[in-house]
């Protein structure tokens, strides 16, 4: 019990420092001091209290969309597995109700955007709407083939790839990852797919979605996004940290992980610019081809000799 | 034969209900225009009531019920057997089609002075739904057929209600030509069935199927390819985009909702008949599917007619409903009987639950139709400000078919994926390559779903108005109009919340398809039970959340759109539909073909410029154009023989008689 209420508030308050992990370690690279790690949080609350300014050509669409992508994704941390524990919702196929409800939220996004009249918005749905279609199937093709070599159909099978596949473990782990990782990047639209830093408006994806967004409709939007990479990124754990420590090591493994993920985020988005429009489809496309990776790795497990 | 009838006055009732539809619209033509539709609605409700009345028991574990009619000498006794499919399905097409006949009041308003064969029209209606009934309820292969024929040539009357516009009435008989080269097929079917079963009835088929597998899989690719085409199949869907755009919306969201159905009810009645498909015919069903499930969506997401989009969306959906049936095949085929019956059960409830959310998808898109005198989606817009509750409705109907949470569209999404998960476990490599497919197929089917539905919600209802059609309405539809989709999205809401009992309900088709008795799966109806508490707690949380937002909301202030500094933004500078399509369909250029039409600026102060981009099926282009085209030419050779002039055709007939009197003497 004790474990998930922890899990609970990491859900509420590790987005905030992940983000400002990564604006620090941009700020590192970048040779500037930065802002403290909490600042993001700080931006929330100050956002929580600002009046509204919202367009005169949008409809109620608009203004429940907010709420509706926040409550949509803290109702899918239930289903996927925290800090030392199994998913509080812990069931079979939970996987396709966490992607859709994911989608429930992007549904609502995607009008929102397109509700505002505006041209950028409606570019950046369709953009958005367009690498969800590639980032989805290679989701479910990697999650279906490692239950599958497991013959166990909730998220827990992502901590048995190394006992079930044997020799291909490691690979199957690597490959695992490399695609949560590039989802995270593009869910959590992270350079280089998106850059959440720019104010270029022609240029992004998600955040010129939520141009017309602002107070605490535009705080919780983050905050939801924040929350997503968290998500993402707690599927990592899964596979990477080890089963069987005790609690407390491996809460600690847990944070220390996300700790990693964000600098590993900050250190590309300082690296590598942002990939030209037309070229991030083929990187997306990487992650189906991982995803295939992955699955022909279980099959030459199973069926192989 | 049933030597043993049973519940006969109960089974009256249901002929009492059917007799209903067939005379209600008879009756309502006697009334004047005003109460014409509300007389038939009337009957309809109480066909409904009667027909419904003594099978819903069935679904809930009753004993089906038989009754046999001696009409005919030739054909045998016409056996009339209502089991747990028949129930099924008599249950969705008496909700349905009473929901279409109500919202018919409203939408046929307009047009009952403006055209003339209204009364056919009354009468054709009741009678595709009495043909329906009867479909899904007789066992006799040759009064089966018959019914069948009623119900295409009904519906085709149907579809060319705006008989005098020339687009309706080529679409009218594109349809009519598909459906009776589908029937042939259905014909080979139950020829064979009879050869070899000495009978016309569905239990003497089911006897000789169940001993002969071979002949029983070559009937079920031929009443694969017979119902496939009814049920809009790929590559046998060509029919479809064209005849649900030119039918009334009343009728399309009929024949969307329920009457494609049958055909998905003739392909599993088929295999009720044996249950045990050899592995080669489930993966092509499974395969087939999912090629159908694409191709709709991807054409659905071209398309900027609203009802042609939908009707592709109806493929797509009857690709589901297959992906589903093809799983339960699997299981079957390979000795699995609980992952069957949660295919199974995953493919049924679909097919409710796309008759919901389709025909209320076709219905608000009719009160659009009738407001804004368009289909095309690129002149709309900003209908949500005049039209809030066929807005709201169209909503709920696109979250629904996009099979998300919590609305009914997921249940059967979620069922069907659990089934593909859990026949991963039978051990074979063909298996488990064409599920994870399969699964990542579905997967990418939801995301173009949600791609083309936010496309034409946001195009319709929100942003600002595209044109003078868009800023026509001055108020929502009536309230005739609005109560059976209101109706229809509660429901949608319903079966979404309480997934359990639907469960329930769907178990007992499936059952009788695999041929079992019920062998209830733990885990899943405890899955459903788990659903359902997510479901509710998540809708109570995002309400109360709204309900907090709303109270205490800080200070707003309205501004107009931000235009990165332009402050003159119009109507015309907003996204369209098919820029909002574009970057999806750039990656797939391949799979369709794009016609442009294009005028450009010229000189210095160009006067006129046009722009327009149409995409044409890819099969109706390169298959079936070139096969009518290679059908005229063939034809054409034979124009010689019509001369027009009697003597000759007298000199035909002649020869004939001469070549049967020689032909006889040979063979005799």
């Amino acid at each position: 019990m004790a474990i998930k209420i922890l899990n609970i508030l990491i859900v509420l308050f590790v987005p905030f420092l992940m983000l400002g992990v990564i604006k620090k370690t941009k700020a590192f690279w970048g040779g500037r001091y930065g802002a403290s790690v909490f600042q993001p949080l700080y931006d929330f609350i100050k956002l929580m209290k600002k009046d509204f300014v919202i367009s005169t050509t949008t409809s109620k669409v608009f203004r429940i969309t907010p709420v509706i992508v926040i409550a949509s994704v803290l109702f899918a941390a239930l289903f996927v597995p925290l800090a030392s524990s199994s998913a509080i919702v812990n069931i079979e196929a939970g996987f396709v109700v966490f992607a859709y409800i994911l989608s429930f939220s992007k549904f609502f996004s995607l009008i929102s955007a397109m509700d505002t009249g505006s041209s950028f918005e409606g570019m950046g749905a369709s953009r958005e709407a367009c690498f969800t279609t590639i980032v989805e199937p290679a989701f479910f093709m990697l999650l279906a083939s490692i239950m599958a070599l497991s013959g166990n159909y909730t998220f827990d099978s992502l901590g048995k790839i190394i006992e079930n596949a044997g020799g291909y473990g490691v690979l199957i782990c690597i490959f695992a990852v490399l695609v949560l990782f590039i989802m995270i990047l593009t869910e959590g639209s992270r350079v280089p797919v998106d850059d959440p830093a720019t104010h270029l408006e022609l240029t992004m994806i998600h955040e010129v979605m939520i141009l017309d967004n602002s107070a605490s409709d535009l705080a919780l939007i983050s905050w939801a996004n924040g929350i997503k990479m968290l998500l993402l990124s707690s599927l990592i754990a899964a596979i990477v940290i080890p089963q069987g420590l005790p609690t407390g090591l491996s809460v600690l493994a847990y944070l220390a992980l996300m700790f990693v993920i964000s600098v590993i985020i900050g250190t590309i988005e300082s690296a590598t610019a942002r990939i030209r429009m037309s070229h991030v489809f083929e990187f997306i496309f990487v992650m189906s081809s991982f995803a295939l990776i992955v699955l022909s790795l279980v099959v030459a497990r199973m069926f192989g000799g | 034969m049933y030597s043993r009838i049973f519940g006969m006055e109960v089974m009256n009732n249901f002929f009492i209900g059917i007799l209903f539809f067939i005379l209600s619209g008879f009756i309502a033509s006697l009334f004047n225009k005003k109460s014409k539709i509300t007389v038939l609605s009337i009957l309809c409700f109480a066909g409904s009531l009667f027909c419904i009345s003594p099978v819903l028991n069935i679904l809930f574990g009753g004993e089906n019920l038989v009754a046999q009619y001696n009409f005919n000498p030739v054909f045998g006794p016409i056996n009339f057997v209502i089991d747990p499919l028949s129930a099924f399905f008599i249950v969705v097409i008496c909700i349905m089609s009473l929901m279409g006949v109500i919202y018919s009041k409203g939408y046929l308003k307009p047009y009952l002075d403006k055209v003339k064969n209204i009364n056919s029209h009354l009468i054709f209606l009741p009678l595709l739904i009495a043909s329906m009934l009867l479909v899904v309820s007789c066992q006799n292969a040759f009064a089966f057929l018959i019914f069948w024929e009623i119900m295409s040539l009904s519906s085709f009357f149907l579809v060319i209600f705006e008989s005098d516009k020339k687009d309706v009435l080529k679409a009218g008989i594109k349809y009519l030509v598909f459906m009776h080269i589908s029937v042939i097929f259905i014909i080979i079917a139950f020829a064979l069935c009879t050869i070899n079963a000495g009978g016309y009835d569905f239990s003497l088929f089911s006897q000789s199927l169940k001993e002969n597998s071979h002949l029983a899989n070559l009937v079920f690719a031929f009443a694969f390819i017979g119902f496939g085409t009814k049920a809009g199949f790929v590559p046998f869907h060509n029919w479809l985009p064209d005849a649900h755009p030119a039918a009334p919306s009343h009728v399309s969201a009929i024949m969307s909702g329920v009457m494609i159905k049958t055909g998905i009810y003739g392909i599993l009645r088929v295999l009720s008949f044996y249950a045990t498909p050899s592995k080669a015919l489930a993966f092509a069903v499974l395969i087939i599917s999912v090629i159908s499930a694409l191709y709709g969506v991807l054409y659905a997401i071209t398309q900027h007619d609203l009802k042609r989009l939908l009707a592709y969306h109806s493929i797509e959906n009857i690709g589901i409903i297959g992906i589903g049936t093809g799983v339960g095949m699997l299981g079957l085929a390979y000795g699995q009987i609980q992952i069957a019956l949660i295919g199974f059960a995953g493919a049924i409830l679909h097919i409710l639950n796309h008759s919901i959310f389709k025909e209320l998808l076709f219905l608000s898109a009719g009160s659009v139709y009738i407001k804004t005198h368009t289909r095309d989606i690129e002149i709309l817009g900003g209908l949500i400000k005049s039209m809030p509750f066929s807005a709201v409705l169209f909503l709920i109907g696109s979250v629904a078919i996009c099979g998300l949470p919590p609305f009914n569209g997921f249940i059967s999404e979620f069922l069907i994926y659990f089934s593909m998960l859990k026949c991963l476990a039978v051990k074979d490599f063909f298996v488990l390559i064409a599920l994870l497919f399969s699964i990542a197929g579905l997967a990418l089917v939801g995301t173009m779903a949600v791609l083309c539905f936010t496309k034409a919600f946001s195009i319709i209802f929100l942003g600002m108005p595209r044109s003078d059609n868009a800023t026509a309405p001055k108020s929502d539809s009536e309230k005739s109009m609005l109560f059976p989709m209101g109706f229809l999205a509660i429901l949608t809401l319903l079966i979404g919340i309480f997934p359990q009992y639907v469960f329930d309900v769907v178990l007992k088709p499936a059952c009788f398809i695999a041929n079992t008795q019920a062998i209830p799966y733990d885990s899943c109806a405890n899955l459903m039970q788990t659903i359902s508490l997510c479901a509710f707690g998540f809708i109570a949380f995002t309400l109360v959340l709204l309900l907090v937002k709303f109270k205490f909301s800080n200070k707003v202030e309205m501004h107009q759109t931000w235009g990165c500094g332009y402050d003159r933004a119009n109507n015309r500078m907003q996204y369209s539909a098919s820029s909002y399509a574009s970057p999806f369909l750039s990656m797939l250029r391949p799979l369709f073909k794009k016609i442009f039409d294009i005028e450009k600026p010229k000189q210095l102060f160009p006067k006129s410029a046009h722009f327009s981009l149409h995409i044409d099926d890819i099969e109706e282009a390169y298959v079936i154009n070139p096969l009518v085209k290679f059908d005229e030419w063939f034809l054409s050779k034979f124009e010689a023989i019509q001369s027009g002039n009697i003597q000759s055709y007298i000199k035909y007939g002649l020869i004939f008689l001469v070549l049967i009197i020689i032909g006889s003497l040979f063979i005799g």
